[in-house]
């Protein structure tokens, strides 16, 4: 390893989790002050990597190095590794304050100015006003801004968050996630990763998303680029990219699909094109090139969706708005090209994301 | 809605429960209750509480109370060390190790007394006090082990990672963590425990051999004797603690807002 890197960085891990095979091979570089949303389908060991991160066992093999310590045979109060659990676990014999003093004093702080730097922790979160109340007495919110306080006054280099805001109502859960990537923001300091099977919210949290499918890290990036072209065709799917057109490329790398033809270097053979629904719009007139019957209508809010079928494929498209169309109505597409992606149907499965 | 229990529901319970006790202490006062009578007859005599005054009598109920302690606080601590070590291990322990604590609980006490006194016996403790102790124990330690596997199947060891990674050290989530919230149970445990080691009487009459002589066991040579209003007192006394303990945890409860 050359030189002092803060953040966060595995290399060749492997961990078990459950019954089944474990994650292979991952490698994960987050900067100090980087939020990097680990997404993935539930069940596929994402939990089972933070834990593992976090020194609280499954790590087969690999390195795990926070800034240029090596911690990987460290025990989880000696890594500078913070793990959230899903639901905020605050410790509930004890008061908010304490909740939030209680990494303090167990590195040795004195009972009275941990209290007070605790109480400047709860006052950056705004919950000052609550200090002295029990975690069972909080609301949904403020027990995870108590819990981010505490895990913040640990000061770690490292802060796993483990699904934070999945056990939150909807209403709840976009507030929270705003006053969270707030106060990390912040306070820029820790390298964080978030889990979550959320897209939207690993893109609205997210400096960078890495999507774990099949036990391996299939690709990351920054939000838009991951979504806007997805690695391979199972990242496609997870990620529920809404279409998906089978299509070939020739010798020449002319990608040929139902919605027209794209220039892509790369081997011949069968591939995908994705193109984001923004990018086709259908019309009500035949100035489009493209004839295809409208199956259904979605109504967003600022916008309507339209599936349509063309030949044996299904498409989801934006309407231009030029008068509203109906299920059978036929319509002509007029295609933005340079949004089109070319997914290999033959990708590589694993990719280190750093 | 909540269903609502039948009117008689409450006033037979009461009766059902309160029946027996309430002879035991009409008994325990009267001059006497010859045979077919349904009230007890020639006034109130106290003369059996001033048995308590005999030294046989009060060794005995200190022995009671001694031996109680020591089981609740020992059977409480091999209780939840073993269904502490259980969280850890495979399906099959698991399972085979409550198999076992509950056959101590649910064997008949005179089928698990003799086969105690034989073990006793063997180790040479038989008419010990330290052989009555162990022979308790055994009962003891499988209500408590039942007792902490429900804790500790309620209990959230998420709380043990956190306080790992925000710092602490195994030993301090220990004493920060894990005894702070087991503490009420704890007590809860010490208290059944001795519960269970006072009302013994097969396993204290056959392992003690006559000579650890306990208030159970006294309180059975009265009823055998013909003594009943000396029984009838020592009977009251032994329903005491039992009903001490109740109203404790019952507050206990209520302090800390859990259901009992």
């Amino acid at each position: 390893m050359s030189g002092a890197r803060p953040g966060l960085h595995v290399t060749g891990a492997r961990v078990a989790f459950g019954a089944k095979t474990g994650l292979e091979q991952i490698a994960l570089d987050v900067a100090a002050g980087e939020r990097l949303a680990l997404l993935g389908p539930s069940g596929g060991g994402k939990t089972s990597l933070l834990r593992a991160l976090a020194g609280l066992g499954g790590l087969l093999a690999g390195t795990v190095r926070v800034g240029d310590t090596d911690v990987t045979a460290l025990p989880p109060e000696h890594r500078g590794i913070v793990y959230m659990h899903q639901a905020p676990s605050l410790f509930p014999h004890l008061s908010v304050l304490d909740n939030v003093a209680f990494p303090l004093e167990v590195r040795g702080i004195a009972r009275a100015a941990a209290r007070r730097r605790a109480a400047a922790l709860l006052r950056h979160v705004r919950l000052d006003d609550v200090a002295s109340r029990a975690p069972g007495s909080l609301s949904g919110g403020q027990r995870h801004r108590a819990a981010l306080a505490r895990a913040l006054a640990a000061e770690p280099r490292v802060l796993l968050l483990d699904e934070p805001f999945s056990s939150l109502d909807p209403e709840l859960r976009a507030d929270v996630r705003t006053a969270v990537v707030d106060i990390l923001a912040e306070r820029s300091g820790p390298a964080v990763v978030l889990v979550t099977h959320d897209v939207d919210e690993a893109a609205a949290v997210g400096d960078r998303i890495a999507i774990l499918l099949d036990g391996r890290l299939a690709q990351a990036g920054a939000p838009f680029e991951v979504l806007a072209r997805p690695a391979s065709l199972a990242v496609a799917r997870f990620l529920g990219v809404p279409n998906l057109l089978r299509g070939r490329r020739h010798d020449d790398g002319l990608v040929v699909s139902a919605l027209g033809e794209w220039r892509s270097p790369g081997p011949a053979g069968a591939v995908h094109v994705t193109i984001r629904p923004g990018a086709v719009r259908a019309r009500r007139d035949a100035a489009g090139r493209i004839p295809a019957v409208v199956t259904a209508v979605v109504d967003r809010v600022g916008a309507t969706w339209l599936r349509v079928r063309i030949g044996d494929e299904d498409l989801t498209v934006t309407s231009d708005g030029a008068g509203r169309a109906s299920p059978g109505d036929t319509v002509s597409l007029v295609v933005d090209g340079d949004d089109a992606h070319v997914i290999e149907e033959a990708h590589p499965r694993s990719r280190d994301v750093r | 809605m909540r269903p609502r229990s039948p009117r008689w529901f409450l006033p037979l319970l009461a009766v059902w429960i309160a029946a027996p006790i309430l002879m035991l202490g009409l008994r325990a006062v009267a001059r006497g209750w010859p045979f077919p009578g349904i009230v007890p007859v020639g006034g109130v005599d106290a003369g059996a509480w001033l048995g308590f005054a005999d030294v046989r009598l009060l060794s005995a109920l200190v022995m009671s109370m001694g031996l109680a302690l020591i089981t609740g606080a020992a059977s409480c601590g091999l209780g939840f060390g073993i269904a502490g070590a259980m969280v850890d291990t495979s399906r099959r322990s698991r399972t085979l190790a409550m198999a076992l604590a509950l056959f101590s609980v649910v064997a008949p006490p005179i089928a698990l007394a003799v086969g105690l006194q034989v073990a006793m016996v063997a180790l040479r403790l038989n008419g010990t006090v330290t052989g009555v102790w162990l022979a308790h124990l055994v009962p003891a330690t499988g209500y408590l082990t039942l007792f902490a596997a429900g804790v500790f199947g309620a209990f959230d060891f998420s709380l043990h990672d956190e306080a790992r990674t925000l710092g602490a050290t195994r030993w301090q989530v220990f004493t920060r963590v894990t005894l702070p919230l087991l503490g009420p149970r704890l007590a809860e445990g010490v208290l059944l425990g001795g519960l269970v080691s006072w009302g013994q009487v097969a396993l204290t009459a056959l392992v003690g051999g006559g000579v650890v002589r306990t208030l159970p066991v006294e309180l059975l040579a009265f009823v055998r004797a013909g003594d009943d209003q000396l029984g009838a007192a020592a009977a009251l006394v032994l329903t005491l603690p039992p009903g001490l303990a109740l109203g404790l945890l019952h507050a206990a409860t209520r302090r800390s807002g859990a259901a009992l």
